[in-house]
């Protein structure tokens, strides 16, 4: 059955195909059109540069006028991001507007990356490290950026597995 | 899950405030709980009822009961709108698609209204793909009505509630496009020192947002159609007192406001 969200999602997909923006990417899950996996590189110039790291994107039947939850499944160091990977931006949450896309979340997070909000921390010691020794902030990004390469290994033969059967 | 993560010794701390726990879906999910249950319980709009039933809800409320014999005279029903945040848009939608059906040319006019205001949204930086998204809805629904047009046309569609929310989200981007053109003006009626610009994405384009006088000014306006709303709460005098937006047009829809609340009133 076509609902609105899910008629939406179809758009959101197919524009992302059509005018795909830079540094990220993402895809609904084969089997549920709700749940999507996505990718953001991070940005260039930034600790977070090179980094591939892997969210999910859970969607609601009130999508879009209540934003998907949005999670990094790749461990994340940052200030804005909790031990589960849960995020703390203000447009997933009180500043969320229906006229966001699935391309615009996910520039959003791009951009957090390397604009954390110190005001609300959801990791305290990313928080802390960040304001008061930022070589040690970077040597942590450094470490999680270098993980994130990892896991994407160990899925794509996973993937490429499953694709051979 | 192979990346769940191990909580630092150093972040465990069994204080009230736990970083570990992530507040902001915490409270979400407390949030979601109430709106559901809000949900299961009132229908996006009602039903036609009497506007006596008005009267038995205050029976023990002498200030509300008073008041309410006033308006008995002049309006003989009310149509309960859900208190979701969207009520005054809901009801709004509601009374308008309602009156344009009896009225048809003001349908063709509304018609012609949406067409243009989705290049006018588009010029505005309003993101071109979503926007369209909204209109189309909102075409389609009008276009409906021109042809089967019908109050139970219009209370299923306003009861849908995929449909119902993507006019709300609409209406929504009109008032924000409406504010921000006129920006110079409306910013001496903004609280908290923000512009009219932080003001449209915290309180208007967000759905479940009320809306107040600056609201319903801007989209009265926006849209040319005249609302009357009445009043209802504890300020002074027995009778309820009432506003047109826009001061200058005669109001083709009526709303029942209770404090936070928009309700849909027809005249007798």
């Amino acid at each position: 059955m076509s609902t609105p969200a899910r008629r939406r999602l179809m758009r959101d997909f197919k524009r992302l195909q059509q005018d795909p923006p830079a540094g990220v990417s993402a895809a609904p899950t084969e089997n549920n059109i709700m749940i999507w996996n996505a990718v953001i590189f991070g940005p260039h110039d930034t600790p977070f540069e090179d980094g591939t790291f892997k969210l999910t994107l859970e969607f609601t039947e009130e999508y879009p006028n209540k934003p998907p939850t949005v999670k990094f499944v790749s461990k994340m160091f940052h200030p804005n991001v909790y031990a589960d990977g849960g995020i703390c931006l203000d447009i997933l949450q009180n500043r969320w507007s229906p006229t966001y896309d699935v391309a615009a979340i996910l520039t959003s997070i791009q951009s957090l990356l390397d604009e954390p909000n110190p005001n609300s921390p959801a990791n305290s010691l990313a928080a802390q490290l960040y304001q008061e020794n930022r070589r040690e902030y970077e040597k942590r990004v450094a470490a999680i950026v270098e993980q994130s390469w990892l896991n994407f290994q160990d899925e794509d033969e996973g993937e490429e597995m499953k694709k051979d059967t | 899950m192979e990346n769940n993560q191990t909580a630092d010794s150093e972040e465990t701390k069994s204080c009230e405030y736990d970083p570990n726990v992530n507040q902001d879906e915490l409270i979400m999910a407390q949030e979601k709980q109430i709106a559901e249950e809000i949900k299961a319980n009132i229908a996006m709009v009602g039903e036609l009822d009497d506007l006596s039933s008005l009267e038995r809800e205050y029976s023990n409320d002498p200030v509300y009961f008073s008041k309410v014999a006033t308006l008995l005279p002049k309006f003989s029903n009310v149509r309960r709108t859900r208190p979701d945040g969207n009520c005054f848009l809901r009801g709004f939608i509601f009374a308008y698609l309602e009156y344009c059906i009896y009225h048809r040319e003001e349908l063709t006019r509304f018609k012609q209204y949406l067409e243009a205001s989705k290049e006018e949204l588009f010029e505005m930086g309003f993101p071109k793909f979503t926007t369209e998204d909204f209109n189309d809805m909102f075409m389609e629904v009008v276009t409906d009505l021109e042809g089967s047009g019908s109050i139970d046309r219009v209370e299923a569609i306003i009861n849908d509630a995929g449909t119902s929310d993507y006019l709300v989200v609409y209406l929504r981007l009109l008032i924000s496009a409406h504010l921000q053109k006129n920006a110079e003006f409306f910013s001496f009626f903004i609280e908290g020192g923000r512009t009219v610009g932080e003001f449209c994405k915290q309180e208007v384009e967000p759905m479940y947002r009320e809306c107040d006088h600056l609201h319903i000014v801007a989209l009265t306006a926006a849209l040319g159609v005249g609302v009357r709303v009445m009043y209802l709460d504890r300020g002074e005098g027995s009778s309820v007192v009432s506003h047109d937006f826009p001061e200058d047009k005669d109001p083709v829809i009526h709303l029942l406001y209770r404090p936070g609340h928009y309700d849909i009133l027809y005249k007798a």
